[in-house]
């Protein structure tokens, strides 16, 4: 249940839609990635997490993070949000390395399950308390509120709210400094189909205006009408990386790269 | 970064617990007040009434510590630090002094009903009267012991980083440990953050420590609290 930024627009055919969009987009295409993942690895104690992972997001475009449970999808997103330290390796967004000081509100949204928000609190208190540390405008905490239909919850303490209503709060706050990056950790999660399909009209529009998404998803199906790209890993290795164009079948490509075949 | 504190200040006061401790406090300043000043028959010497005064600094202790670590078990943390555009350790800082700021909130409320119920009870005891300048003195140690115990607990909670582990490794500490060594070495004890917060608020008297002594040594112990949890925070991971 989102409502797009710029008003919705029923796409009927989300192909269709991302083949207009295509036209309009040529420099942010041939622009440099948004971000650079390159020979990440993550321990914790002896496991590892993510090994070795290397892979590049490109400007302007969605791209799909995919991978089995307990791959590493969130641990590598973590790192890439700044908020898990790479074991070795570096992450960079927008060219700049992440390190301690973790990216502008205003340049990268992050939501990472869960949402992140007490559940004592209310969802505007959560999202006033976030623009307040980011320096932002109390009347965006209204305008996510509104994009994620959440106005009249919004006195509600989160306890209260559905898995999906805790989602659309993570996207709320994720788009709080209306950033030109989105990292966003299985965004469709506990959302209903209306939902799901606004989400993806958002997120293509964002991506039609020149904002980048980064995505982990394990609905193939919906994220094969949403990406532009491409990036599977399993047991914290990359396993693919390529256009969606070049992908017949998501989850034929998904099950017989990560073993799902035989498991 | 005023912007950052705001935010802070207003996570700490928009959950329920904030009430939750206010409401504790103040029944405990006016149980302590009634029970010291009533219950326990004469009371004809100035430390006696002062004992009428005295706060509870664990608890506010205990409010710093549920509400940090609660951070991590809500994972709060993270989006805080995402939004903040700043180091994790400077998020942690600024938090830490959010939470001083509600300390002192909260024991300005304390206090107030303490004076508030406590004087008018010690006015029908014999004995000297406490000035305007003794309850000044002991309100002050007051108000400084709960303040830098509620900075304490929330250094201490951003440290272990689990509400209820933190809860009862601080009740244990302390119910079971301060006592202990207390008993066996009370002057030495009053050197511990306990101890020191103890003398403080009245709580002991058998010290060579006086009021602002004692919270220089636990300023000293909160200040060290905190640098070790910001150096941590740098470090550690945000869930």
């Amino acid at each position: 249940m989102l409502r797009s930024e710029g008003g919705f627009r029923p796409w009927s055919d989300d192909r269709e839609m991302r083949a207009a969009e295509a036209g309009g987009m040529t420099s942010q295409r041939d622009a440099g990635p948004a971000i650079t993942v390159e020979g990440l690895t993550k321990r914790y104690g002896r496991r590892t997490v993510v090994d070795d992972l290397t892979f590049t997001v490109r400007a302007g475009a969605v791209t799909g993070f995919f991978g089995p449970n307990g791959a590493g999808k969130t641990t590598a997103l973590k790192a890439v949000a700044g908020l898990a330290r790479p074991s070795a390796g570096t992450v960079s967004v927008l060219g700049a390395p992440v390190g301690s000081v973790v990216p502008d509100a205003r340049r990268v949204g992050v939501h990472i399950e869960p949402c992140g928000a007490h559940p004592a609190r209310s969802a505007r208190a959560h999202l006033r308390a976030l623009a307040l540390a980011a320096g932002l405008p109390r009347r965006r905490v209204e305008e996510v509120l509104e994009i994620a239909e959440l106005t009249p919850a919004a006195g509600r303490r989160v306890g209260a709210f559905s898995l999906g209503m805790r989602q659309r709060l993570g996207l709320a706050a994720a788009l709080l400094g209306d950033p030109e990056i989105l990292v966003l950790d299985e965004p469709a999660n506990g959302l209903d189909p209306q939902g799901i399909r606004r989400l993806r009209t958002m997120l293509r529009e964002r991506a039609a205006k020149g904002g980048t998404v980064l995505l982990s998803s394990h609905l193939l199906a919906e994220a094969a009408q949403t990406v532009d790209d491409v990036v599977v890993i399993d047991r914290g290795r990359l396993v693919h990386e390529g256009p969606i164009s070049e992908v017949e079948s998501l989850e034929d490509v998904f099950l017989e790269l990560t073993g799902g075949v035989e498991r | 970064m005023i912007g950052l504190l705001r935010g802070e200040l207003l996570k700490s006061v928009t959950t329920r617990a904030v009430w939750g401790f206010a409401a504790g406090g103040t029944a405990f300043a006016v149980l302590n007040a009634v029970l010291i000043a009533v219950a326990s028959g004469t009371l004809d010497e100035v430390p006696e009434k002062k004992e009428a005064l005295s706060g509870l600094p664990v608890l506010l202790l205990l409010w710093g510590l549920v509400g940090a670590a609660g951070e991590y078990r809500h994972r709060t943390a993270a989006p805080a630090a995402l939004a903040a555009r700043r180091g994790r350790g400077t998020v942690l800082a600024v938090r830490i002094a959010a939470y001083a700021l509600t300390g002192l909130g909260l024991a300005l409320l304390i206090n107030a009903v303490a004076v508030g119920v406590a004087l008018p009870l010690l006015a029908d005891q014999p004995g000297p009267a406490l000035t305007s300048g003794q309850v000044a003195g002991v309100v002050a140690g007051n108000v400084l012991a709960l303040v830098l115990a509620t900075v304490l607990g929330a250094a201490l909670g951003a440290l272990i980083r689990g509400p209820v582990a933190g809860a009862v490794v601080l009740l244990i500490l302390a119910l079971v440990v301060q006592p202990l060594l207390s008993g066996a070495w009370e002057r030495e004890a009053n050197l511990l953050p306990f101890g020191a917060a103890d003398v403080m608020t009245g709580g002991t008297h058998d010290t060579t420590l006086t009021v602002p002594q004692a919270g220089a040594v636990f300023a000293a112990w909160t200040v060290l609290a905190v640098l070790v949890a910001v150096a941590c925070e740098r470090r550690r991971d945000l869930a």
